[in-house]
């Protein structure tokens, strides 16, 4: 059994870890599980069988940092933890900036911690559309076992910032529904630097919970290892291999179960580039979003948006209709770049960066898009529905409508040419508004649904717990799995789907492990 | 050894060449004096991008360049600051929908680098590290007890399934 303590204090890297540095030739190695990926499914996947006695293996592409390396260095941390530097695009009109996490923790390294149970009209339609029967009652123990381990809780009073105190005094007003955000960490201290890796340890990450977990119970993980291939015999996947970054070296691991969580862009491109055909042809497709605008807000107070918890509240009034708002500190350098001012304009309005405060939604989409493999790389497609659309320029007004109530003085939109706002009748004028929507700038962080889980092999890419169908010995835990996109943060549902991934591989041990 | 590629790219002299005189344009006045250092941090995003983005920047910005010689009689990086002015406008608006993509594309680029430098970020009251140097200590201070907790909690046995492995 390996030790390993928390990555705030260590002076060492824990044992158990082994990165690009310890490899120097060509290395086979044999484990009972392969897990492919470090996020949100496949750290957990790790740590319960790891705790479970199995000999587990983890491969993660990205390279393995502690809390000691998350500087104020903002520029410097997004090219350590982003995949391509955080420039990955969907293609379709608007096209998508989304954004990826890549290192050990996977994006929950740099997510912002909302911790949120899918919704129960969601697990209904998932029973109802997707044949998962049972989801919701089976789940509820594993939401609870997720919510133990990375310390899910509402975020300590006095860690509240100025931009989310904001908020809320907006929302009030209009008498809207705001809720505080449940999210995974223990005693935030308001650094607001979740996106760019969590300096304080407080949140809990997969970085700080369930990998050092893994580890702890005997797992080893591999950084810097990108898998290139899946190896299997006939339908059996047997391993996969791998190269480590900036070497020639490759990386074999042979197991008696593949785990497959790259995340549900890298997920299907993986699948299909080592020759696994589902019955359904639907890998690859299915691909929600959860597309996302956001809004400038200018105060004539202080802001200091980057101080302060980020996101503290969401605003839930508008949920049933598959909005949800929330509150964003952002560097200055992530809003200059944000903003189409240049030269003298862009300094003047940068003058007022005190007074910003950043607010945007997500948008449960009713479209899906598709990743296809493009040059043997992963490329995805996705046009936003006009309905979807037309909700996130209604969220604009709305949001809009409640940072006036809060006292904003001008907002700037995410439509391109579009003239500011100086008022609540301004934002409601929006929506008559002409903004054509190739000139909208569209970001998200939450893709889903690539290889969606349900009963029926001819419409689902695997079974209820994940198991692909048609092969065998191969499983998938990540974001790949939802049938649907689920309207609220993901990361609780992917990592609850993952222990019961866990589970199911425990209980049948003797036909997948032996 | 961290971020491959930032180590992989380097701006060619004519890319660094083209990309300082924009920085007038782009960056507000006051950046003037650090117009290296944006260009020089530049690289290091532009490096961490995709590789076909790396290389439609590097087209995009000799066409840039080559493009202002039928209008002036020589190029976008000799152009006095009214004319770089005018002709980034042409694009800014430009002929055609790409014309306009490289033009916002550079902006956010180069915004992005402006606004990383230490000058700009104190320039605007953003001072993160001194910040975060102040709320690590305060939380290790005053929540030792629970920090410590959630560590051993983290790492306590709490079996998914309470029997032993069949396969082992
Ligand atoms: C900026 C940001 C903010 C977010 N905020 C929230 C939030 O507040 N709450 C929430 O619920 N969700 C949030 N999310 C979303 C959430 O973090 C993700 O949905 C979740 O982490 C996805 O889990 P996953 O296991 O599918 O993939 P990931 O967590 O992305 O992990 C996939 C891992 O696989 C690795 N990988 C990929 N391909 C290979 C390969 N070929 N070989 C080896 N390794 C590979 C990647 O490097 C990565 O580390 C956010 C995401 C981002 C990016
Ligand atoms: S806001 Fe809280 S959870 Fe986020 S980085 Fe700062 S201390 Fe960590």
């Amino acid at each position: 059994m390996v030790a390993a303590r928390q990555a705030l204090h260590e002076g060492t890297r824990p044992s158990g870890v082994i990165t690009r540095h310890d490899i120097h030739g060509d290395l086979v190695v044999d484990a009972d599980v392969l897990v492919i990926g470090s996020g949100a499914g496949g750290a957990t996947v790790a740590a319960e069988l790891a705790e479970a006695g199995y000999d587990v293996v983890v491969l993660e592409e990205g390279s393995y940092y502690q809390t000691r390396d998350f500087t104020a260095d903002t520029s410097g941390m997004v090219r350590q933890l982003y995949r391509d530097g955080g420039a990955t695009m969907a293609l379709g009109n608007p096209p998508i900036l989304y954004q990826e996490g890549r290192a050990v923790g996977g994006s929950t390294v740099i997510n912002g911690g909302m911790s949120w149970r899918t919704p129960d009209k969601i697990l209904a339609r998932w029973e109802k559309e997707a044949g998962l029967h049972g989801i919701a009652k089976d789940l509820e123990a594993h939401f609870a076992r997720v919510e133990r381990r990375i310390n899910v809780a509402p975020m300590d009073a006095e860690a509240i910032g100025t931009d989310n105190h904001l908020l809320k005094q907006g929302a009030d007003a209009l008498g809207w529904n705001i809720i505080g955000n449940l999210r995974n960490q223990n005693h935030c201290v308001g650094s607001n630097r979740c996106a760019f890796g969590c300096p304080t340890g407080a949140k809990q990450s997969s970085l700080v919970s369930y990998i050092p977990r893994a580890l702890h119970y005997g797992a080893r993980i591999f950084a810097d290892v990108k898998v290139k291939r899946i190896m299997r015999h006939g339908k059996r996947a047997t391993g996969a291999i791998g190269t480590v970054n900036g070497t020639p070296h490759h990386v074999t691991v042979r197991a008696k179960l593949v785990c497959l969580s790259a995340g549900a862009i890298h997920t299907p491109a993986l699948l299909a580039r080592s020759g696994f055909r589902t019955p359904s042809g639907q890998l690859g497709h299915n691909l929600s979003m959860h597309p996302n605008v956001k809004v400038v807000a200018i105060f004539d107070q202080p802001v200091t948006n980057w101080k302060g918890a980020h996101q503290a509240f969401q605003v839930r009034e508008f949920q049933d209709q598959g909005l949800v708002f929330a509150a964003i500190g952002m560097p200055p350098s992530v809003l200059a770049m944000s903003f189409p001012h240049r030269g003298r304009q862009l300094g003047e309005l940068m003058s007022r960066y005190d007074n910003m405060m950043l607010a945007g939604m997500l948008c449960e989409d009713t479209r899906t898009g598709r990743v296809r493999s493009v040059n043997g790389k992963p490329q995805a497609f996705y046009q936003l529905a006009d309905e979807d659309a037309a909700n996130l320029k209604r969220g604009v007004s709305l949001l809009s409508e409640l940072l006036f109530a809060a006292g904003a003085k001008q907002i700037l939109l995410p439509f391109h040419g579009a003239k500011d706002l100086h008022s609540a009748d301004d934002a409601r004028a929006l929506l008559k508004a002409n903004t054509p929507t190739r000139g909208w700038e569209v970001v998200t962080v939450h893709m889903m649904g690539t290889a969606r889980m349900g009963a029926d092999r001819s419409a689902a890419v695997t079974d209820a717990h994940g198991m692909v169908h048609d092969a065998d010995r191969l499983m998938i835990a990540d974001a790949s799995l939802f049938p649907t996109p689920i309207g609220v943060n993901p990361m609780e549902t992917i990592m609850a789907l993952a222990t019961r991934g866990a589970a199911h591989v425990i209980d049948n041990a003797r036909r997948l492990l032996s | 050894m961290r971020g491959m590629k930032e180590m992989t790219y380097q701006h060619s002299e004519s890319t660094r060449i083209v990309l300082r005189s924009l920085v007038r344009v782009i960056c507000p006045p006051e950046a003037a004096p650090i117009a290296d250092d944006i260009v020089a941090h530049m690289a290091l995003t532009i490096g961490a991008s995709p590789a076909v983005l790396q290389k439609l920047i590097g087209t995009g910005l000799t066409t840039y360049d080559l493009g202002a010689l039928p209008r002036y009689g020589k190029r976008a990086r000799s152009l006095s600051d009214a004319q770089a002015e005018a002709y980034y406008v042409s694009w800014e608006h430009g002929l055609t929908p790409l014309h306009v993509q490289f033009a916002r594309a550079i902006n956010q680029l180069m915004s992005l680098s402006c606004y990383e430098q230490p000058l700009m970020m104190e320039a605007v009251g953003f001072r993160p590290g001194p910040w975060i140097d102040e709320v690590r200590a305060k939380r290790l201070r005053v929540f030792a007890a629970d920090v410590a907790r959630q560590e051993a909690q983290v790492l306590a046995p709490d079996p998914l399934r309470p029997s032993k492995p069949e396969a082992r």
